[in-house]
C-alpha cells in the first residue's frame, strides 16, 4: 500500500514538470502544424541558462525562470521569422530536417561552448520533503514545478480562451485561410504563439533543472516524450496535455516500482513507446481531441 | 535543360562514377589500402547501403522513416545472437552464410510486421511512430535477458579479414544500386512514386497502395538488417548503444536529402559529400569539435534553398538566383512539392497503360 501511495505521488510529480515542458510542443504542432524537434534542445537550453545563473550569480532557478521565459520568447519570435517562417507552407518533411538541423547546432553548440558534463542545478527553495505520515513522502522540488506548472496552465487556457489574440490563435489553428479572410494578422500569430511556446519551454527546462541531469544531449529522451504526450491528448490541446502528462508520468512511474528485477527505467521507456505506437495505430487523433481538426491520419 | 547539355552532364558523372569505381577496386593491392583505411571505407560503403535502402521509403514513397537505424540493430543483434556463445537461449555458434541470412530474414518479418501497423499512418505520425519503434527496440534488447544477455553486449569470435568484407560490401553496393535503378524503371517502381505524389489519386486509380507500402518497406528493411548483420560479424562485439544508434538515421536521412531525395544517385553522391566533409573537418584540430554544428547548418542551409539537393543542383532544376531575386511570400502559393516532372510523367505513362488494359 505504501509503496502504491509513493508510486502515485512520484506519477503525479513526473507528471507536473511534463506538462510544462510538453505545452509548448503541442501548441505550436497544434498551430502552426509545425513538428518542433527540437524541443529537447530548447528545454536543455532553458536548463542550461538556469545552471549558469545558479552558478554565476546564485540565483534560484524559480527566479530565474521568468528572465528565461522572456529571453527565449525574444530567441523564438527571431527564430520563427528567420527560419521557421521559411518552411511552414513546405511539406512537413521540410520542417521537421529544419527543426532537426536547429537541434543538431543548439546541442553542439552548447557542448562547444559549456562542455559535455553532467550538471546538476542545486536549490534552496526545491529541496528537501514532505512527509506524509508514515505513508510515503513528497519531493518539494516536483512540487514547485507542479504549481507553477498549474499557474501557466490555467494562464493559458484563459489567454486562449477569452483574449482576442488567443481567438486569433485558435482561429488561425483551425483554419489558415479563413482566419486571413476575417482580417487575421497570420504572420503575428504564428511568431507570436512560436515565441511563446519556446519561452515556456525553455522556463521548464529552468524549473526541472533542479530534477533532471543537465547535459548538451539531454533533449531526445524529453523530445520524445513530448511527442508520446501529444499523441495521447491530440494536437494543442491544453487540457488533454495535463491529463495525457498525469497519465504517462503515473504509468511510468508504476512500471518503474513494480518491475522485476532491476529493468524498471527499461520498461517504463518500453510502455512509454508501446503507447505511443498503440495510440498512433489506433487512435491517431488523440484521446481528448485538440485544436486543430486531424487533418491526417489512418486511412 | 537542352537535352545535349544533360546528355554530357550524364556522360561525365558515369565517367567519374567509372573511374571512381576502378580505384575503389584496386585500392587494396596498393599500400595505402591497408586494413584500417579499408575498414573505414567498408563502414563508409555501410551506410551508403543503409542511405540506399532509407531511399526506398523516403525518397520513392516519400514516407520519411526517423527510425530506420532499428533495422540494422536487429539485422545486427540476430547475427550477433546467432553466432556468440553469450546468449543463453542459442548457445551453439551458428556458421556465417546461415546466420546472414536468417538475420536478413528475421529483419524483413518484423519490418513487414511494423509496416502492416505504421504504413497506415500518414505523414508526420509515420516518422514519429517509427521512432518510436527505434526506442521500443533498443529497451527490449536490454530487457530480454537471456537471449541478448541482457544488454551487457555480446561477442563474436573475431576473423578479421578486411580485404574479403570490404569487396563483399562494395559488391553489396553495387547491387543495391542496381536495385534501385531497376526499381525506378517497373511498375511497381512507379506506383511508389505515384504514392509519393498523390496517395489518394494512385490508389483511385487501382493501385494497392497498402500492399506496395508495406512490400517496400520491407525490403528496405531487410537490406539494412543484412548490412547491420554484416557490420557486427566484423566489429565482433555489439551492445544495444552501439548496435541501435541515432545517427546512423541521421546520416541516411542527410545524406539522402543532400545528394537528392528519391533519386538513384543521389545518395550516393551525398554519403560521399558528407564524408568527405567530416574528414576535412576532423583532420583541422580547431574544427573538431564543430564539424556537427557544421553539418547541422548544411543540413539546413540544404533543405531551405536546394530542396532537390546536389542533383537537382547539377541537373540545373533548382534556379538559386532566382530564389533570391523573386522573393515571394511563404504565406501565399501552393505546397512547393517535390516533384520531377520525369518521373511524373513515367507513373503516369504506366497507369495510362494499366489502365487502358
Amino acid at each position: 500500500m505504501d509503496t502504491l501511495v509513493q508510486a502515485l505521488i512520484n506519477g503525479i510529480a513526473v507528471g507536473g514538470f511534463l506538462t510544462l515542458m510538453v505545452l509548448g510542443f503541442s501548441i505550436i504542432w497544434g498551430v502552426m502544424g509545425v513538428i518542433n524537434f527540437a524541443h529537447g534542445e530548447f528545454i536543455m537550453v532553458g536548463a542550461y541558462m538556469a545552471w549558469f545563473a545558479r552558478s554565476e550569480w546564485g540565483i534560484e532557478p524559480l527566479y530565474s525562470a521568468l528572465p528565461i521565459f522572456m529571453i527565449m520568447f525574444v530567441v523564438g519570435f527571431i527564430l520563427q521569422k528567420l527560419v521557421v517562417n521559411k518552411v511552414i507552407d513546405r511539406p512537413h518533411l521540410v520542417s521537421l530536417l529544419v527543426m532537426f538541423a536547429a537541434s543538431i547546432i543548439m546541442s553542439n553548440s552548447v557542448k562547444l561552448i559549456a562542455g559535455a558534463d553532467f550538471r546538476r542545478v542545486n536549490s534552496d527553495i526545491q529541496k528537501g520533503f514532505w512527509e506524509l505520515g508514515d505513508l510515503a513522502t513528497i519531493p518539494r522540488k516536483h512540487t514547485v514545478v507542479l504549481a507553477v506548472a498549474l499557474v501557466v496552465l490555467i494562464a493559458l487556457q484563459t489567454f486562449l480562451q477569452r483574449t482576442r489574440l488567443g481567438k486569433s490563435i485558435r482561429a488561425a489553428a483551425q483554419n489558415r485561410q479563413a482566419a486571413q479572410i476575417v482580417g487575421i494578422d497570420i504572420k503575428w500569430v504564428y511568431a507570436f504563439t512560436f515565441a511563446l511556446c519556446i519561452g515556456i519551454t525553455a522556463m521548464s527546462g529552468a524549473l526541472t533543472s533542479t530534477i533532471i541531469p543537465v547535459f548538451p544531449f539531454m533533449g531526445p529522451p524529453w523530445a520524445l516524450r513530448a511527442f508520446v504526450i501529444t499523441a495521447l491528448s491530440g494536437l494543442g490541446s491544453v487540457k488533454g496535455t495535463l491529463g495525457a502528462a498525469m497519465f504517462l508520468g503515473i504509468l511510468e512511474s508504476l512500471v518503474a516500482t513494480y518491475a522485476p528485477g532491476n529493468s524498471g527505467s527499461q520498461l517504463a521507456v518500453i510502455t512509454a513507446f508501446g503507447l505511443l505506437v498503440l495510440t498512433l495505430v489506433v487512435r491517431p487523433q488523440g484521446l481528448f481531441g485538440g485544436l486543430r481538426p486531424v487533418e491526417s491520419g489512418a486511412h | 535543360m537542352k537535352s545535349t547539355t544533360k546528355r554530357v552532364l550524364q556522360g561525365v558523372g558515369l565517367g567519374l562514377g567509372c573511374l571512381l569505381l576502378v580505384g575503389l577496386l584496386v585500392l587494396p593491392l596498393f599500400e595505402r589500402g591497408n586494413d584500417s583505411t579499408l575498414f573505414t571505407l567498408t563502414l563508409l560503403l555501410a551506410s551508403i547501403g543503409t542511405a540506399i535502402s532509407w531511399n526506398l521509403t523516403g525518397g520513392f514513397t516519400g514516407y520519411v522513416d526517423f527510425g530506420h537505424a532499428v533495422w540494422f540493430g536487429i539485422g545486427a543483434y540476430t547475427t550477433g545472437v546467432l553466432m556468440s556463445n553469450e546468449s543463453d537461449w542459442i548457445p551453439q555458434q551458428w556458421p556465417l552464410v546461415p546466420a546472414l541470412i536468417v538475420s536478413a530474414i528475421f529483419t524483413a518479418l518484423v519490418a513487414n510486421l511494423v509496416g502492416r501497423l505504421t504504413m497506415r499512418l500518414s505523414g508526420p505520425y509515420f516518422s514519429i511512430a517509427m521512432l518510436g519503434f527505434f526506442v521500443f527496440f533498443r529497451e527490449v534488447v536490454r530487457v530480454m535477458g537471456g537471449l541478448t544477455n541482457r544488454g551487457v553486449g555480446l561477442t563474436i569470435e573475431p576473423v578479421i579479414n578486411r580485404p574479403l568484407w570490404y569487396y563483399v560490401t562494395l559488391i553489396f553496393v553495387l547491387v543495391l544500386v542496381y536495385l534501385s535503378w531497376w526499381l525506378r524503371r517497373t511498375r511497381f517502381g512507379a506506383s511508389l512514386i505515384a504514392i509519393r505524389e498523390d496517395e489518394i489519386g494512385a490508389e483511385m486509380r487501382g493501385i494497392d497502395t497498402t500492399r506496395n507500402k508495406v512490400m517496400i518497406f520491407t525490403l528496405s528493411g531487410a537490406i539494412t538488417g543484412l548490412l547491420g548483420a554484416m557490420w557486427a560479424y566484423q566489429n565482433t562485439f555489439l551492445d544495444p548503444d552501439i548496435a541501435f544508434v541515432e545517427v546512423r538515421t541521421i546520416d541516411a536521412v542527410m545524406g539522402t536529402m543532400l545528394g537528392g531525395l528519391g533519386t538513384v544517385a543521389g545518395p550516393i553522391i551525398g554519403m560521399a559529400f558528407l564524408f568527405v566533409l567530416r574528414e576535412l573537418l576532423w583532420t583541422q584540430e580547431s574544427l573538431l569539435q564543430t564539424h556537427l554544428i557544421v553539418q547541422g547548418l548544411l543540413l539546413g542551409a540544404v533543405v531551405i534553398y536546394l530542396p532537390k539537393g546536389l542533383m537537382g543542383l547539377v541537373r540545373g532544376e533548382v534556379k538559386l538566383l532566382d530564389r533570391f531575386r523573386k522573393r515571394t511570400s511563404t504565406f501565399e502559393g501552393m505546397e512547393a512539392a517535390v516533384l520531377d516532372d520525369e518521373v511524373l510523367d513515367e507513373a503516369a505513362g504506366e497507369l495510362e497503360t494499366e489502365v487502358s488494359r
